[in-house]
This record gives structure tokens, sequence and C-alpha cells, in this order.
């Protein structure tokens, strides 16, 4: 049984620390120089939940959290396809970051009621650092958005192929209704997606974004794809990639952008796996 | 009052130990002598910058993860500061970054340099740090006193990366046959660029920020402390150092390397600024600017009102 | 779905401005100077001057201002007086000690 809930736990960490590699990808070129060192707090944040989620996971597998973190093969990462995605320019990765901590916030919220007592504590942690993050998104995204006709511009365009993507956070995890049976998991990953659908497209109404959503069916999709329709199943296929609309990362399904970036990650650790560092 | 007279009490002032601030009166030369420094200060800590970060991907641990970018985000902290105070002498952010990506002005030599493996993160964290902090040490006695408040600041932060630097150097020197070839890599590469990045010998009867104490140390006299303090460290690990070889004077007991065994045409082509990876990053960084002139309208524009 | 249209907006003048940032490292400190940001806003200037200036715990109360708001006042030649203030000084009043000393013996006089 508590393999399930470490696979849950090794999927959580996953999306923070393929996020927090793409955002730590800015230190030292951010487009503002204060911003630079903002952007990179809020990375090193975002690794140090990850640090913080593998071990926990990291006892029931009998793995450190680096060997957790640097030692798998690609196809065991189960971070959502979105959080992989290279940085492109600042738009795309301010509309990645708002998306990805709005939808990361609901999460932590239905966290903090888990009935395993360390992951609830460590939910209740994070997520006072990610209302930090928050705000940081809100006030870039509100600027952007009521600023200039260009920067608004890339902002729709990259909130709209970020957006497109989005769903793979709300993709179950393995197993994921025994882990709600357990109350590790208070909440259905779709019943989030729909409430993250809500949320977001009320903010995004408020700041006169028109990006296109249809209300309902980024839903409808996530309970389809949970029943396994929507997810390619030839699982020995030496190409892995997506099943499309972000989805198949917590299948360990990912883009070449993934495969770039895995060996990046990993190519010194690899060098001596065995070593310390 | 004359501006001659004006001249002569300020280099009283100087003389007797007085400091500057950014509003008080000061010759051009000082004005321009000063703002020069910093900025090409400034300029080096956003250029060092990146070949450092060219290693945070592969940084081998989560640790190490974090605390590299950690690193490299209070470098940029540091040029962000030295901006501020250049700004203040009268030249805009804008202008100095804008003539740093043309390759109009100049960073220091180091950070022209490619980067190939996590040896190098070990060599700049730790030599090129250290460098860096025995020449910033001196410049906390300063005449231009805003410049003194940030460094300050710096070095503590710098004290800091010393350690950081040396903690990872420590961990491949006492680890595997290929850790400590990663670090003999990057020692063999680096250790030319790091006897330069002192510069040449100081001409102490022209330098006026000599005269003016806006630096207070030759070039050869921060050399002479630097490789004292650093190369029995490098040789107690048991690595070799390459030409310059330092050796042990007899007379002066103290680690120096011969003038001559120095061959300064790498430092020549990067004063103008044609060193192996001038132009690469410099392009980026003008790339990214040029890319991103809309997020500075966008911060520009007071239409907008965050809350 | 939702759709708003794009407002074109006024191209002002840049107003990127300087922000003084103040820090206090805790209750019993005062505001203290550390440094400045620019920022095109005091929203965003306080989001980047946290962490700019506290990203190491070094404070938890911050002051952003305008440096356009603040007015300032220096004047670094020695204070020449034309009277004696001396007063104001604590050291103005070393010989109370002697005095406590020779009012004592004057009450013990009158006591006795």
């Amino acid at each position: 049984m508590s393999d399930i809930l470490a696979a849950i736990l090794i999927a959580l960490a996953d999306d923070e620390l393929i996020i927090g590699h793409r955002h730590s990808e800015w230190t030292g070129f951010a487009p503002h120089m204060e911003e630079d060192v903002a952007f990179s707090s809020i990375a090193q944040d975002e690794i140090g939940h990850a640090s913080a989620y593998y071990s926990l996971a990291s006892t029931m597998v009998g793995q450190t959290p680096d060997q957790l973190a640097f030692g798998r093969e690609p196809g065991e990462y189960h971070n959502a396809v979105l959080c992989e995605r290279p940085n492109g320019d600042w738009a795309y990765t301010l509309a990645r970051h708002w998306l990805y901590d709005n939808a990361d916030a609901l999460r932590l919220e239905a966290l903090e009621r888990s009935s395993r007592p360390e992951l609830a504590l460590l939910a209740a942690k994070i997520r006072r650092e990610e209302r930090w993050h928050s705000l940081h998104a809100e006030l870039w995204v509100k600027r952007v958005a009521e600023g200039s006709v260009e920067g608004r511009g890339k902002l729709l365009h990259a909130l709209a192929e970020a957006f497109a993507e989005v769903r793979g956070l709300f993709e179950p995890f393995d197993n994921e209704e025994r882990a709600i049976a357990q109350g590790w998991l208070t909440v259905p990953s779709p019943v989030l997606g729909a409430r993250f659908v809500e949320t977001t497209t009320a903010a995004l109404d408020d700041l006169g974004l028109p990006v296109e959503i249809e209300p309902g069916a980024i839903t409808t999709e996530l309970i389809a794809s949970s029943s396994g329709d929507l997810i390619a199943t030839d699982e020995d296929s030496a190409s892995i990639t997506p099943a499309g609309g972000g989805l198949g990362g917590r299948y360990g399904r990912h883009s070449d952008d993934f495969k770039a970036l895995w060996a990046a990650m990993t190519a010194t650790y690899k060098i001596e796996p065995e070593a310390t560092w | 009052m004359t501006y001659e007279e004006r001249w002569t009490g300020f280099e009283a002032h100087i003389d007797g130990g007085g400091m500057v601030e950014a509003g008080d009166w000061m010759p051009d030369e000082y004005r321009a002598g000063v703002l020069k420094f910093i900025e090409m200060h400034a300029n080096s800590e956003i250029m060092g910058a990146i070949p450092e970060r060219e290693q945070i991907p592969g940084a081998p641990s989560l640790k190490r993860k974090m605390s590299l970018t950690a690193k490299v985000q209070d470098e940029v902290g540091h040029a962000q500061l030295l901006y501020r105070v250049a700004e203040d002498l009268g030249k805009s952010r804008d202008a100095m970054y804008w003539d740093l990506v043309s390759g109009k002005s100049k960073f220091h030599n180091v950070f022209h340099y490619p980067t190939f493996h996590w040896g190098d993160a070990a060599v700049i964290g730790w030599l090129i740090d250290g460098a860096a902090l025995v020449t910033q040490a001196s410049l906390l006695e300063s005449s231009y006193a805003p410049y003194t408040r940030v460094l300050k600041r710096i070095c503590a932060e710098e004290q800091l990366h010393l350690r950081h630097g040396e903690d990872i150097t420590l961990e491949l020197a006492s680890g595997t046959d290929r850790q400590r070839a990663m670090l003999q890599d990057a020692l063999n590469r680096w250790w030319l660029p790091i006897i330069h990045f002192f510069g040449p010998k100081s001409n102490v009867d022209k330098d006026l920020l000599l005269r003016w104490r806006v630096k207070t140390r030759t070039n050869e006299d921060l050399r002479a402390e630097f490789l004292d303090r650093y190369v029995p460290k490098v040789l107690e690990l048991a690595f070799e150092l390459p030409t310059p070889v330092p050796f042990k004077d007899a007379a002066s007991e103290r680690w120096v390397v011969n003038d001559e065994d120095i061959d300064w045409a790498p430092l020549d082509a990067i004063k103008k600024n044609q060193g192996p990876e001038t132009e690469r990053r410099l392009g980026l960084r003008r790339r990214s600017y040029e890319d991103h002139r809309w997020v500075r309208e966008a911060l520009d524009d007071q239409t907008s009102q965050a809350a | 779905m939702r759709r708003s249209t794009i407002r074109p907006r006024r191209r002002p003048e840049s107003l990127v401005e300087i922000y003084e940032v103040f820090r206090r490292s805790g209750h019993k400190q005062p505001f203290e100077h550390c440094g400045s940001v620019t920022a095109p806003d005091v929203g965003m200037a306080t989001v980047m001057a946290k962490e700019c200036f506290t990203r190491r715990g070094e404070g938890r109360h911050l002051w952003v201002i305008r440096r356009a708001d603040i007015h300032t006042w220096s004047d670094d030649s020695l204070p020449d007086p034309a009277a004696d203030k001396s007063y104001r000084f604590a050291h103005a009043y070393r010989d109370v000690v002697k005095k406590r000393a020779l009012a004592r013996s004057r009450a013990q006089a009158d006591a006795r």
C-alpha cells in the first residue's frame, strides 16, 4: 500500500522538480534584474518542495531523494508535460508560472487535509511559500495584461499555449481511487481540475483576457482520460510521446523536450552515481 | 571658487581620508573614473552569472541544484546593487546594459571562457571567487562611499560563496579518480585566466583611481596576496598547477610566479572583447534584450497600476 | 466561451522609478536603509525588494518608498555653534557625582 502513496509523492515531487528546473534556467538571464533575483527564489522554492516530497517517499521506497531525482529513466518520471516544456520567452514562462501556481494552490489546499499527517504538514508548509508565488505571478500577469498591445498579445498567445496542456496537471495519479479511499488524497484530480477551470476562467475574465476556454471541456476530457481512453497503451514503445492535450505525463509519457531536459539534468550525476558530489 | 580651487580642495579631502557621496562635488575625472570602474564591476557580476548558470541544469544533487542557483542569484543581486550605485553617478542602467551587450564596455577576463563540466563549477566557485574576494575586500577602503556600502554586503556574500566553492572542490578532491580528473582539467584551463584576473602591473604614477583611493592596492600586490593564500591550498590537495607554475620564493617565503612566465596574449585579446566566449555570450544577452523589449515596455506603462 | 476585446493603451514616457528600501530585522530594531530597486510601481517594487533584501531572513519588515518622495538634508562641516551647547550632552554633567557628595555632607551637617 505504501507503494501507492510513494508513487503519488514522487509524481508530486516530479512536477516541482521539473518546473523548478525550468524556472532555474532563467537565473542570470531574466529580462529585468530585480525580477531575476525574485524569480530565482521561486525556482529554488520549487526544487526545495520537490526535495521535501522525495524525502517523504524516500523511506517508503528505500532510495535517497537524490537517487529519486536523478537516478531514474525518463519513463519513470511522472510530472505533467506542461512542466517540462522549454521556457520559451518571458510570456510563456509567466503564463505557465501563473497557471501552475494556481493549480498547485488548489492541490495543496486538498493535501492539507490528507489523512497522512506528515503529508498534511508538508502541504501546509509549502502552501505558505506558494501564496507568495501566486502573488508574484498575479502582479506580473496583471501588469502585462493591462499594458501595451504587444505584451498583451504575447501573453494571450502564451496563455492559450500553456492552457492547452494544463489538464496534464489534473491527470489522475496511479491508483488514485485507492489513495482517495484511504484519505491520503482528499479530492479527486478531475474535481480539482474542474475547480481550476472555474477559478482561472473567472480570473482571466477579470483581467479581460480573451483566452478561449469551454467551461466543462477540461473536466469531461479528464474523466475520459482517467478511464484510459485517451492514453495510448503501447508501454514498450521506444518513442514515448505525450497523449496530446498535455496528458500522459502521470504515466511516464513525455515529450522530446523532457528527454533533452533529463539528459542535461542527470549528466553529472550519471558520471558517478555512487559518488557524493 | 574656481574649478582649480575646488579640485585642490577635493584632493586635500581625499588625502585626509575623506569619503565622497553621490551628491558631493567631485572632479569630472573622478566621476567618470568611478563610474567606469563600478560599471565594469557590475558588468562582470552579470556576465559572471553566465558561466556558472551553465552548470545549474547539470548540478548533481538537489542540494547543489538549489545552492548553485542561489549563488548565481547572489551574483545577479550584486549586479543589481552595483548598477544602482553606478546609475546615481549619471548613467542609466539601460544605457550601461546596452553598452555591455553591444560590446562597447568591458567585463572581467575570466567570464570570457567556456565551461565544460562540474569541475568548472568547483574552480569558479572557489578560486575565481577567492580572487574576486581579495580584490573586493581591498575596495572596502575605497573613497567612494556608496560603493563601500554595497561592497560590505557583497563581500559578506562572497565569503559564503567561497565556502560553497570550496565545499564543491573538496567533494571532488576526496572523490573518485574521475571526479579528481574533472577538477584537474578545470584547474589546467583556469589557472592562467586567474593570474590575468588581477591585471598587468599597475602604473602607480599615472593611475588616477589609485591616487584618489578609488582603488587602494596595486594589481601585483593583490595577485601576490592571492597566490600566497591559495597556492598552498591547491597543492595540499595534490593537484598540479600549469604555467605559470608557482613556487615558494626562498627570500620572502611567499608563493609567487615568475612574471616572465605569464603569457599576456590571451588577456590582450579579451581586452578587445575577443575572448573565446565573448561574442556568443554577449549575443545571447543581446538577443534576449531585444526579444524582451515588450517586457520593459510593460514595466514602463503608467496606465497599469498594480495594487 | 469568454471573450473580451483588447483595449489599445496610450504609450507614456518611461516611468520606471527608483524605490528606496528600508528594512527592520526585528521589532526592537529601527528601520534602516538597505538599498534600492528599479520598478514600475510600488507593488512590484515591494515584491522585488522582498527577494533582493530579505532572502536570507535579514528582516521581515520593509518600507518601500519612492526616492522622489524622500527629502534629504546633510552637512558634513564641523559643528561650530555660536554659543556653548555642551548642555545637550551627558559629559556636561560629569561633576554631578561631586555635587552629590557635597549635598550629602551638607544634609548630614544640617541633621546634626
